[in-house]
């Protein structure tokens, strides 16, 4: 019975890292930007989350609808105003500059929200579903349940509309593009706007598993990061992918090597991924 | 003849020059008089951040009434009190290095230490060399204290202060617990903290199923509570900092997971956790190093316990915990020992920590020959009522032993 409650416990918390990832991949995917502000957007968004179930007893589903519009237009003119001026400097140009945007938005949290840690703890609580001996929480299969969804629309997205194919052109060849009269300036806000929105909507769902503090940016990002290289970029199922499999081996590992190796584990995965198959499990050129 | 050009450098070199004089004579300790530097190298962001700002307001606290009552006298002079902060960034070489910096170009005249006790035995290392007095208002685990310096002091019990008086209130109140689970953050305090729970559980007769270690950063613990979950014990030991322990309590409740007895060591301490568990935190078990509801007559500035808290809650609308208070009773032992060795002298006050034997707001304050204080009874609570409530020591009980954490 403890295999399958590991098991499934692995099944729940990939799909949460999939959410994690899905945006940044995008990014990293779509305009080659690493782009180190994605952790404090998605603490952002648990805020934005905290604070509708604080103040107007919105529960987070229906904040999702408040925050896919209000992160989108933020990555929107960010990219737009600041983004977009050094989008062709080298990969380390950019990296400075989200890892600047990062400084100033998690320390701006730290100003306005404290170091403290909150918490939104929905009353009535939602509980645990329990099938034979295995239980799971019913908050992580919300937020699994959104991630999923949000991942199909992306999807969706990326291969039915118009915006979509014009985005995933951009990448596959940013030349023929333009010469196709694709406006790449404004696609490339559009996709770092719903690289922000997805990290928006992944920190309204994470408020209702994790704490919440300016503090945990850095962990989210690194998840994000390693889920990427695991699953590689490019794909949006390789997000899931590459979520699925991380916390599969964290929760074997924890299981059977100990909680502390774990996280060791991970990282002796992602070194042997970055040396064998630097493209991750399902990674290809271009975001489809 | 007259060359305008010279003329021009010869004005931009004297500016220059004024410039620096004047920078100088702002930087050197000249125009510091009366006023003694205190270095306080802290965590103020970071993971540890929330740690590093409790101390932070203790500090404060102390140098505001230090001040209001004129400062601290040394031979008939007052002279007022300094704190000079540096984040380190929950980092811990930065620790030692801005404490290197404190006194080398800070020029500060004595030192409080970093937080917790993996930054204080690593920043000890350079007041030693410099042998500046430090007390540590936030280190327990011994080896920050076995390493034969003399000019480090600590307010913190040794661990085992905490755990044994813990295990024997389970042992008589609980006599059906056998079985105990101990799950540690790997980190010096949380894991040696759990090491000690280790020995005084098999000293009082209980059998350990499960002792593992999570990483610092862990963000999901499902995998190793249904581990312990399987196991059945009656006893959960859990040791990490607010966040880790707001986490794996949710991912308790999460996974049904119920015992008798449910210890978390350090977060229940922390009205910044008690407020976030809400519910889940009823009846968690824990240990400290004070607790507001104690009530000692000190001899320091803060006088009573019961005064310190007032003044702590008039200024921040909180109540204080552990970290708050050891921080302000660290100002208040430098200030007793100045003003008993009547110098600035650092090996003086040096002498007048070592021979500190008083009262204070946070209990009687004697450190022993490595520099740990070992006179306090640090008291065992346990949260009902979203409020905690002493268990012991017996002078100080609030309420008795509730079982069951659900």
């Amino acid at each position: 019975m403890l295999v399958a409650q590991v098991l499934i416990n692995a099944l729940v918390l990939g799909c949460l890292y999939a959410c994690i990832a899905i945006g940044f991949s995008l990014v990293w995917g779509v305009l080659n930007v690493i782009n180190l502000i994605h952790g404090s957007f998605i603490v952002l968004g648990s805020y934005l989350a905290w604070g509708l179930y604080q103040s107007l007893k919105i529960p987070p589903w229906y904040a999702l609808i408040v925050a896919a519009p209000l992160f989108f237009i933020l990555g929107y003119l960010l990219q737009r105003l600041l983004l977009n001026r050094v989008i062709s400097a080298p990969v380390l140009v950019t990296l400075t500059l989200t890892f600047g945007l990062d400084l100033i938005l998690n320390n701006a949290m730290i100003y306005f929200f404290k170091a403290d840690y909150r918490k939104l703890t929905l009353n009535p609580p939602i509980g645990s579903v329990s099938l034979f001996d295995v239980v799971v929480p019913v908050d992580r299969l919300i937020a699994t349940a959104s991630a999923l969804a949000l991942t199909g629309l992306l999807y969706l997205l990326l291969r039915r509309s118009r915006v979509g194919r014009a985005i995933v052109a951009v990448r596959l060849d940013r030349d023929a593009a333009v010469l196709m009269g694709v406006d790449v300036k404004s696609i490339y806000a559009i996709a770092f706007g719903l690289g922000a929105a997805l990290a928006g909507c992944a920190g309204v769902l994470m408020a209702l598993i994790f704490p919440i503090s300016p503090l945990s940016s850095s962990t989210f990002l690194g998840k994000a990061f390693v889920v990427c290289v695991l699953g590689g970029l490019g794909s949006v199922s390789g997000a899931l992918a590459g979520g699925l499999l991380l916390a599969l081996v964290e929760g074997v590992g924890s299981a059977t090597i100990g909680p502390s190796h774990a996280t060791t584990l991970s990282f002796a995965l992602l070194i042997v991924f970055l040396i064998l198959r630097p493209q991750g499990l399902l990674g290809r050129k271009g975001f489809e | 003849m007259f060359d305008p050009k010279l003329a021009r450098v010869s004005q931009v070199a004297a500016m220059a020059i004024a410039a620096l004089a004047g920078w100088g004579a702002l930087s050197s300790p000249a125009a510091a008089d009366d006023v003694i530097r205190f270095g306080a190298p802290l965590p103020l962001t970071g993971p540890l951040a929330p740690e590093g700002i409790k101390q932070q307001q203790g500090y404060d606290i102390w140098a505001e009434q230090a001040n209001k009552a004129g400062g601290i006298s040394v031979g008939g002079k007052k002279y007022k009190v300094e704190i000079v902060y540096a984040d380190y960034q929950s980092n811990t070489p930065r620790a030692v290095q801005t404490t290197e910096q404190m006194i080398t170009q800070d020029n500060v005249n004595f030192l409080f230490g970093p937080f917790g006790s993996g930054a204080a035995k690593a920043a000890s290392t350079v007041s030693e060399k410099y042998r500046v007095p430090t007390i540590a208002a936030t280190a327990s685990s011994s080896q920050v204290y076995d390493q034969g310096y003399k000019y480090l002091f600590g307010t913190f019990t040794p661990n085992d202060t905490l755990t044994t008086p813990l295990t024997q209130i389970i042992k008589s109140k609980a006599p059906d617990v056998k079985k105990v689970a101990i799950l540690a953050r790997n980190d010096l305090f949380p894991l040696a903290i759990a090491q000690e729970m280790e020995k005084s559980a098999k000293a009082n007769g209980f059998e350990v199923v499960y002792f593992e270690k999570y990483a610092i950063g862990t963000l999901d613990h499902s995998a190793t509570l249904s581990q312990i979950k399987s196991l059945a014990p009656q006893w959960i030991f859990v040791t990490g900092y607010t966040n880790d322990l707001l986490l794996i309590r949710k991912q308790m409740v999460d996974q049904q997971m119920k015992a008798p007895v449910v210890t978390m060591i350090a977060g229940p301490a922390y009205q910044d956790f008690i407020e976030p568990a809400g519910a889940s935190a009823e009846n968690l078990t824990s240990a400290s190093w004070w607790h507001p509801a104690e009530e000692y007559a000190g001899k320091d500035i803060f006088g009573s316990t019961s005064h310190f808290v007032k003044l702590f809650r008039d200024k921040y609308k909180i109540d204080p915990d552990y970290g708050h208070a050891s921080a302000a009773l660290c100002g208040a032992l430098f200030q007793i020992a100045i003003e008993r060795a009547g110098s600035l002298d650092r090996d003086k006050v040096r002498d007048e920590l070592a021979k500190l034997d008083i009262v204070s707001f946070f209990g009687p304050v004697k450190f022993g020959p490595n520099g740990q204080i070992n006179s306090l009874d640090p008291p065992v609570f346990q949260i009902q009522g979203a409020k905690p409530v002493v268990l012991f020591p017996q002078a100080i009980k609030q309420g008795e032993l509730k079982l069951g954490v659900n």
